[in-house]
C-alpha cells in the first residue's frame, strides 16, 4: 500500500511540517518521503525560532511565514502543545488543511479558537490519533460492535511510557505541554473508548502522582464512565524505566460477559540484542499506524472529504485530560458537560 | 514436621486446599467436620483424614482448628473455638465487618488462644519476592502499583459467594488480597474510589487507592471470566525501578498440546511446581503456634485490609470517593 489515493489524475500534494518538537516528527518525515504524489516542502519552527534539528534531504525554512508562502495544501503541526493554536491559526489563514498532534491544545479555549480559525478559513482539522489506524485495534472495535462477546463488564487500559524529561524535556514542562503524564497519555485511550462505543465520557475520577522535584505529575490513574454506563480505567503513567526495551506500551483488556479481549497492539516485536544498547530492545514487525494515518489524512485533503478524525475528537479527549486534574485536586468525581458544537 | 493435631471445619474448596497442604506437611493427626457429611467423607478419604459428624467433638480432640467455612460463619466459629480454648487458623476475610473482626480478636485474647487469618497472597512466591525487593528499597520510593486478580464466578455465580450479605461481595472477598498487598508494600491508604459492574452471575471491579505516601494503586478484580480462567498480575513502580509479573507468563513446566485441566468450583491461582503458597502459609502458622513466635500477618493487618475493602465497596456503591 504505497499510493495515498487510487483516484486517477491526481495532483501532487504539497505538505509542510510546522514545529519540530514532537517525537513523531522524524517518523512523519520518513513516511512522507516514501509517498508518491506528495511533495514535502520542508519544515519550520515559529518565526524567529531557529531549529536545532535537521532532517536529511528536507528543507529547513527560516520560519513559518516563509514556509507558508510556499502555499502548502496540508500541514502537520508538531510543535510543543502550547504553540498549536498559533500555528493552526497561521496555517488556516494560509488555506492549508491541518493534521495536528495530540493533545490538540493546553486549554479548551485555545482548542475552540483553533476550531473557529479552521471553520472561517474553510480548512479541515484532523487530530492525530494514529491508534485508530492500527489493525489490531480496528479488529477489536469490530469485534465489540458485532456484540458476540455480550455486554462489556469493564475495561482496563494502560498507556505507559518512559519519562520523557530526559530526552524530550518539553513534554514535562507545565507551560509547553500543559501538564505531564496526563496530558501526554490520557487522550489516546480516551479516544479509543469513545471510538469503540460511539459515545462520550461522562465522568472522570483521577489520582495523580507528583514525585518530589518534578514540576508535573509523572503518574496517573483514571477511572472514567462512558455515557453507556461502562467503566474503564486509564493508567497514563510515565512508569517505565529509561532502559525499558521500548518507549512503553498501550494495552487494554476488555472484560465481557462471554470472554475477555486482551489487546496489545505493539505485541508484534523482536527482541534485539546489539552493541549500541546496554539492554535488549523490542523492534516492531507490525504495520506502522502512523503511515495509515498520514495516508488517510492526505486522502481526505485530496478528495475534499471530511477528516477521518475530527477536531471534536481532539476536544473531547482534552476535556477528559483536564478533568483528571480537577478530580485529583478535589479528590472527587468530575462530571463532564458535553456542550454541543 | 509439626506435631499439631489439626481439625478442619468445612469441606469446600479451601478445606480441600488446606487438607492437601496439611498432608504435605505430614501432620500426625488430621480430621474434618462439615455439615455436608458426604463431601467431608469424600475429602477425608482422598487425603487420609478422620471425619467427625460433630463439630464440638472435633474441636475438643485437636490442638488447632482450621476454619474453612463461608465468611458469614467465621464469627460464630471463631467464638466457639476460642471458648473451647483452641488456637485458630481462619480463612480470610476475617469477618464481614471490622466490628465483628475486632470482637473475634478480643475473644481470642480473652480466651488466651492465638488467631491466624490466612492472608495467603503474602505467601505467593512472586508476590513475596516483589514485596521483599520493594520493602528493601530496590525500587526507590514507590509511585504507582498495578494489581490484577480476575477469575470466574465461584460455583457458577450462584452460591453464598454471590450474596454480599454472606461473602461481603467481590471487593471484601477477593480484592481484599490485593488491598492487603498494597497496604503491605506501599503503606496506609487515605482515599479510595471504585467502580463495580454486575450481571446475574458476574462481578467486575476496579479501584484506585491513594496512599498517605502519595503513591497510587490500581486494582482490577473480577468474577468475570469463563470457567477455568484465572489471571493475576503485578506491576510495581518506584522512582528507581520497576517490577513486572503476570500469570500469562509461561509456567516452569508446560505440557503441550494442552490437555484439559481440572476446573475447581472456586477460582484459585495456578501453583508453581516449586512452591505451594498454601502449604508455606500453614507451615508458617504451625511453626508460630509451636514456638510461640509472632505471625507474619497479624490480626490487625487483617482488620486494616478489611477496613479499606469496606471503603472500596462503599465507594463502588455510592459512586463517590471515600476517605479511609
Ligand atoms: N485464600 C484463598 O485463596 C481463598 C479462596 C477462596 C475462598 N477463600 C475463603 O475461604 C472460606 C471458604 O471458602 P470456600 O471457597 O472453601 O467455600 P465453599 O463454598 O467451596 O465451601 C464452603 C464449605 O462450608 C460448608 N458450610 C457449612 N455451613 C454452611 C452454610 N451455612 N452455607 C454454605 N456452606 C456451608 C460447606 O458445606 C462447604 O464445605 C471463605 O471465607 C472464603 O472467603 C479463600
Amino acid at each position: 500500500m504505497n499510493a495515498p489515493v487510487n483516484a486517477p489524475a491526481r495532483r501532487v500534494l504539497k505538505v509542510a511540517i510546522l514545529g519540530l518538537a514532537h517525537v513523531h516528527t522524524e517518523g512523519y518525515i520518513s513516511i512522507l518521503k516514501t509517498l508518491p504524489g506528495v511533495e514535502l516542502l520542508g519544515c519550520a519552527e515559529r518565526d524567529g525560532i531557529a531549529s536545532s534539528r535537521t532532517f536529511e534531504g528536507v528543507k529547513m525554512f527560516s520560519g513559518v511565514t516563509a514556509l507558508l508562502e510556499q502555499r502548502p495544501d496540508a500541514v502537520i503541526i508538531c510543535s510543543e502543545t502550547v504553540f498549536h493554536r498559533e500555528l493552526v491559526e497561521r496555517a488556516a489563514r494560509a488555506g492549508a488543511h491541518i493534521l495536528c498532534e495530540k493533545p490538540i491544545a493546553t486549554t479548551l479555549e485555545d482548542a475552540r479558537i483553533m476550531q473557529d480559525a479552521c471553520h472561517t478559513a474553510g480548512v479541515n482539522f484532523m487530530t492525530a490519533f494514529p491508534m485508530r489506524f492500527d489493525i489490531t485495534l480496528q479488529h477489536t472495535r469490530q469485534t465489540l460492535q458485532e456484540g458476540s462477546l455480550g455486554a462489556v463488564l469493564g475495561i482496563v487500559g494502560v498507556n505507559h511510557s518512559i519519562n520523557p524529561s530526559s530526552h524530550d524535556a518539553w513534554f514535562a514542562d507545565p507551560i509547553l505541554a500543559g501538564g505531564g503524564a496526563v496530558m501526554d497519555h490520557t487522550v489516546h485511550l480516551t479516544d479509543l473508548y469513545r471510538w469503540f462505543f460511539k459515545t462520550e465520557i461522562l465522568e472522570v475520577y483521577a489520582a495523580l502522582g507528583h514525585p518530589l522535584g518534578s514540576s508535573v505529575e509523572t503518574s496517573g490513574i483514571l477511572l472514567v464512565t462512558l455515557e453507556n454506563g461502562l467503566h474503564a480505567s486509564i493508567d497514563c503513567s510515565w512508569s517505565r524505566p529509561a532502559h525499558y526495551p521500548r518507549w512503553g506500551h498501550l494495552k487494554m483488556e476488555i472484560v465481557c460477559e462471554k470472554g475477555v479481549l486482551v489487546v496489545d497492539p505493539f505485541a508484534d516485536h523482536l527482541t534485539l540484542f546489539d552493541t549500541a544498547n546496554p539492554a535488549p530492545t523490542w523492534v516492531s514487525f507490525a504495520p506502522d499506524p502512523n503511515r495509515a494515518m498520514l495516508l488517510a489524512f492526505l486522502e481526505s485533503v485530496q478528495k475534499h472529504l471530511p477528516p477521518p478524525v475530527t477536531w471534536l475528537d481532539g476536544y473531547r479527549t482534552l476535556q477528559v485530560a483536564l478533568s483528571a486534574y480537577t478530580s485529583s485536586q478535589t479528590g472527587q468525581l468530575e462530571r463532564i458537560t458535553s456542550q454541543e458544537f | 514436621m509439626t506435631h499439631l493435631r489439626v481439625g478442619i471445619l468445612g469441606s469446600g474448596a479451601m478445606a480441600q486446599t488446606h487438607l492437601r497442604a496439611w498432608r504435605a506437611l505430614d501432620v500426625p493427626w488430621l480430621a474434618l467436620h462439615d455439615r455436608n457429611l458426604e463431601t467431608a467423607t469424600d475429602l477425608a478419604h482422598t487425603y487420609g483424614a478422620k471425619v467427625y459428624d460433630n463439630a464440638a467433638e472435633l474441636i475438643r480432640d485437636c490442638d488447632v482448628v482450621d476454619i474453612c467455612l463461608p465468611t458469614f460463619l467465621h464469627l460464630e466459629a471463631v467464638m466457639q473455638v476460642a471458648l473451647a480454648g483452641k488456637h485458630i487458623i481462619c480463612e480470610k476475610p476475617i469477618a464481614l465487618s471490622t466490628k465483628e473482626g475486632m470482637a473475634m480478636i478480643q475473644s481470642c485474647e480473652t480466651a488466651g488462644v492465638r488467631l491466624y487469618i490466612a492472608m495467603v497472597l503474602r505467601f505467593f512466591p512472586m508476590y513475596r519476592r516483589a514485596a521483599e525487593l520493594a520493602l528493601a528499597g530496590k525500587l526507590g520510593t514507590l509511585q504507582v502499583l498495578r494489581l490484577k486478580r480476575v477469575g470466574f464466578p465461584p460455583h457458577g455465580g450462584t452460591s453464598w459467594f454471590a450474596d454480599d450479605a454472606l461473602s461481603g461481595g467481590i471487593v471484601v472477598d477477593m480484592m481484599l488480597h490485593d488491598i492487603d498487598y498494597a497496604l503491605w508494600v506501599a503503606g496506609d491508604v487515605v482515599r479510595v474510589f471504585a467502580r463495580l459492574t454486575r450481571t446475574t452471575t458476574q462481578q467486575y471491579a476496579q479501584a484506585i487507592l491513594t496512599h498517605s505516601s502519595g503513591a497510587i494503586t490500581h486494582i482490577e478484580c473480577g468474577w468475570a471470566y469463563q470457567n477455568g480462567l484465572f489471571r493475576t498480575a503485578l506491576d510495581l513502580v518506584g522512582d528507581a525501578g520497576l517490577l513486572e509479573w503476570s500469570s500469562d507468563a509461561p509456567p516452569s513446566s508446560l505440557r503441550l498440546p494442552n490437555t484439559v485441566e481440572m476446573i475447581g468450583a472456586v477460582p484459585l491461582p495456578a501453583i508453581s511446581a516449586a512452591s505451594d503458597p498454601y502449604t508455606m502459609q500453614l507451615q508458617h502458622a504451625a511453626h508460630c503456634l509451636e514456638t510461640g513466635s509472632p505471625f507474619e500477618v497479624t490480626t490487625q493487618d487483617a482488620v486494616r485490609a478489611l477496613n479499606v475493602a469496606l471503603a472500596v465497596r462503599s465507594s463502588a456503591l455510592s459512586g463517590r470517593a471515600v476517605m479511609v
